[in-house]
């Protein structure tokens, strides 16, 4: 079945997540209030029901269920949105599922197209993977998203993501080795900005201003210089000398920030954010993680659910996650 | 809504190019009720200004009796000599704005009492991402502004980005924090684009995801009633790639240098303020430049420029003349 992309705002297709946490409850906000997919048209599942994003997501009148399988047959695009150490777990549960018109999504940071695939090849000979990496900013239509495609996807299969993607933001394609450098910038990005926003704020604050206006000034700053430069052709440099009288207020503060290596901490942070995504890509692609590493709670609900085959936990062995599901059985 | 009158600048640089291109994008007031005056004309601010439709005159004098609401975009040091040579023209109608960055409602106040018995006076603290209607305003009221007068200046500026009253003496506060606060941003998105650089991306990309990533941040934090730690939290999943990266960051006082800059901008701007209300300033301190073309306009008498000794500038103005 030939996906139709729609010429009108609404996609007529369904969307499913595996997994109902931060990632899925971010774009599920974010597509419904683009209004690019009805929220009745959109699945989620989880085998843990508390969480606070299962509730917000009913809220928004998505389908719940705990069955995977459930959310696979009621799919056309759909999205991993669980830790990567639980990807594999998952393929094994909906790898039979798998149908022609079936788009995998993956957003899970530092798994590999190559790993789902593989996974997938034991169900279905031509499996369409595109593997995703996004920003929780999706969640106010901000976010920055790229994506690479698999061997079997077609050209419309990353028309349609583009689609859904740039509804909540910035969204182009990149060949996978950028990936997890785009994880340190934009993935973990959001997260700088905050700890940026609550520096300056204590700043506003020790100044004299009261923090609920610190905050807003803050955040409003950022906001507009970034929206200055996405809007600008100017280097980042030129805007910031513009803003440097002389003699002026901020230039001596400016000093204050290059003095302290501001700049240094920011490229500093990229490359550590990078260099663990790599880390924890290189575990996996080893098939070897250690059962520390992998949350027993989760795991347990994982394990419990029908279809789902599993090796031993809580030993002091390791795991192998790619390989064919060993018959034991944990009692 | 439009704004129904008039609207002067004194000065053409950039705070009146980011305000005019802002007003106009918003469609709050047409360009052609827009007046702005410069000494030079040819400034590439003041033809950016022409092209949008506005009325430009190197009277300041004419700005001001084509206006209703009259910014003040000048230098600091400027303000003075401006004031002197407008005074006289002010009328009952005109709101005064002035958006320089240290100079008190109560100085300006001062010099036009010499002309006019109730001036109606607003201070005002802006930024520069009012061009893209994202900017941060806030203003405090002079001693004869009237409500319509606050209203008219917050419909103005609400139309550029988040605007709100305050206490004049926070002004400084904010100078420091969302006035210089998109240098500060430029300079992370610089870095930013770097370390992804570094990591392999090229450039224009890095740039792109790392402006990005701030934009929306900063609007999930504008948006949501949770604390920016909460927010963090939310973000940095156990054992994961951010939670490292942010360890980086906290080893080098990444959030202590922010606060230092907010301090060092707002202690900055209390100098020049301070120097200011000493009516002391050093000659080296005023661009000879802009302040010969100043003191070329017709009305404006002028203390004498190029020597050691500090010029009065809020004093009444003497009349010696510098030769030309």
């Amino acid at each position: 079945i030939e996906f139709l992309l729609c010429p009108s705002k609404f996609l007529n297709m369904s969307v499913g997540f595996i997994g109902a946490g931060q990632l899925a409850h971010a774009l599920v906000k974010g597509f419904t209030a683009a209004g690019v997919i009805a929220a009745h048209r959109i699945t989620t599942s989880s085998p843990d029901t508390d969480l606070p994003t299962v509730t917000g997501l009913r809220k928004m009148g998505v389908n719940f269920t705990t069955s995977n399988k459930e959310t696979t047959h009621k799919s056309d695009v759909l999205f991993l949105a669980v830790k990567p150490h639980i990807i594999p777990f998952v393929l094994d549960e909906i790898g039979p599922d798998i149908e022609d018109r079936h788009l995998i999504v993956s957003c899970a940071a530092g798994v590999t197209i190559s790993s789902i695939e593989k996974k997938l090849l034991q169900y279905r000979a031509t499996p369409k993977v595109i593997r995703c990496m996004t920003n929780t900013p999706v969640v106010v239509r901000e976010g920055a998203t790229v994506y690479a495609t698999g061997t079997h996807a077609e050209v419309e299969d990353g028309q349609l993501l583009e689609q859904l993607m740039a509804s909540v933001g910035f969204c182009t394609e990149v060949e996978e080795d950028l990936i997890d450098a785009v994880t340190g910038l934009s993935g973990s990005g959001p997260a700088y900005a905050f700890t940026a926003l609550d520096a300056l704020a204590d700043g506003g604050v020790k100044m004299g201003l009261p923090r609920r206006l610190a905050v807003r000034l803050g955040a409003q700053a950022l906001l507009g210089a970034a929206k200055m430069l996405l809007d600008s052709e100017q280097h980042p440099g030129q805007l910031k000398d513009n803003v440097c009288s002389p003699g002026g207020a901020t230039i001596h503060a400016l000093h204050f920030l290059e003095s302290g290596g501001f700049r240094s901490l920011l490229i500093n942070a990229v490359e550590a954010s990078c260099i663990r995504t790599r880390e924890l890509q290189f575990l996996a692609d080893q098939e070897k993680i250690s059962p520390a590493a992998i949350k027993k709670t989760t795991l347990d609900k994982v394990m419990q659910q029908p279809g789902v085959s599993d090796t031993s936990v809580g030993t002091k062995s390791r795991v192998n996650l790619f390989n064919n599901i060993s018959g034991v059985k944990k009692p | 809504v439009c704004v129904c009158m008039s609207v002067g600048f004194i000065g053409a640089g950039q705070l009146a190019h980011a305000l005019v291109k802002g007003f106009a994008a918003s469609g709050v007031i047409a360009t052609h009720k827009i007046t702005a005056s410069s000494p030079q004309t040819n400034l590439p601010a003041a033809t950016a200004l022409r092209r949008m439709g506005v009325n430009l005159t190197t009277s300041n004098k004419e700005a001001v009796s084509r206006s209703d609401v009259l910014f003040l975009g000048v230098k600091p040091h400027i303000i003075p000599f401006v004031l002197d040579e407008i005074g006289p023209d002010i009328e009952e109608r005109h709101l005064i704005v002035s958006c320089a960055a240290g100079v008190t409602i109560s100085s300006i106040e001062k010099k036009l009492l010499q002309y006019h018995p109730a001036p109606k006076v607003i201070r005002c603290m802006s930024n520069t991402p009012v061009m893209v209607l994202e900017g941060a305003t806030v203003y405090a009221v002079g001693t004869h502004t009237e409500l319509e007068d606050t209203k008219l200046l917050e419909q103005l500026m609400t139309s550029v980005g988040y605007c709100t009253e305050v206490e004049e003496d926070l002004i400084d506060a904010v100078t420091g924090l969302s006035g210089s606060g998109p240098a500060y941003a430029f300079t992370a998105i610089d870095a930013l684009a770097d370390g992804g650089v570094k990591m392999g991306l090229p450039r224009r990309l890095a740039v792109r995801l790392g402006a990005q990533a701030l934009l929306g941040a900063a609007r999930m934090l504008l948006d949501s009633e949770q604390h920016p730690g909460q927010l963090k939290d939310n973000v940095a999943s156990p054992g994961g790639a951010t939670i490292h990266a942010l360890h980086v960051m906290e080893s080098g006082g990444f959030r202590s240098l922010l606060i230092n800059a907010v301090e060092a901008s707002c202690i900055r701007t209390r100098e020049l303020q301070h120097l200011a209300d000493q009516e002391k300033i050093s000659p080296s301190a005023i661009k000879k430049t802009t302040l010969k073309k100043v003191l070329q306009q017709p009305g404006v008498t002028g203390a004498g420029v190029g020597v050691r000794t500090g010029i009065s500038l809020f004093s009444s103005p003497s009349s010696k003349q510098k030769g030309n």
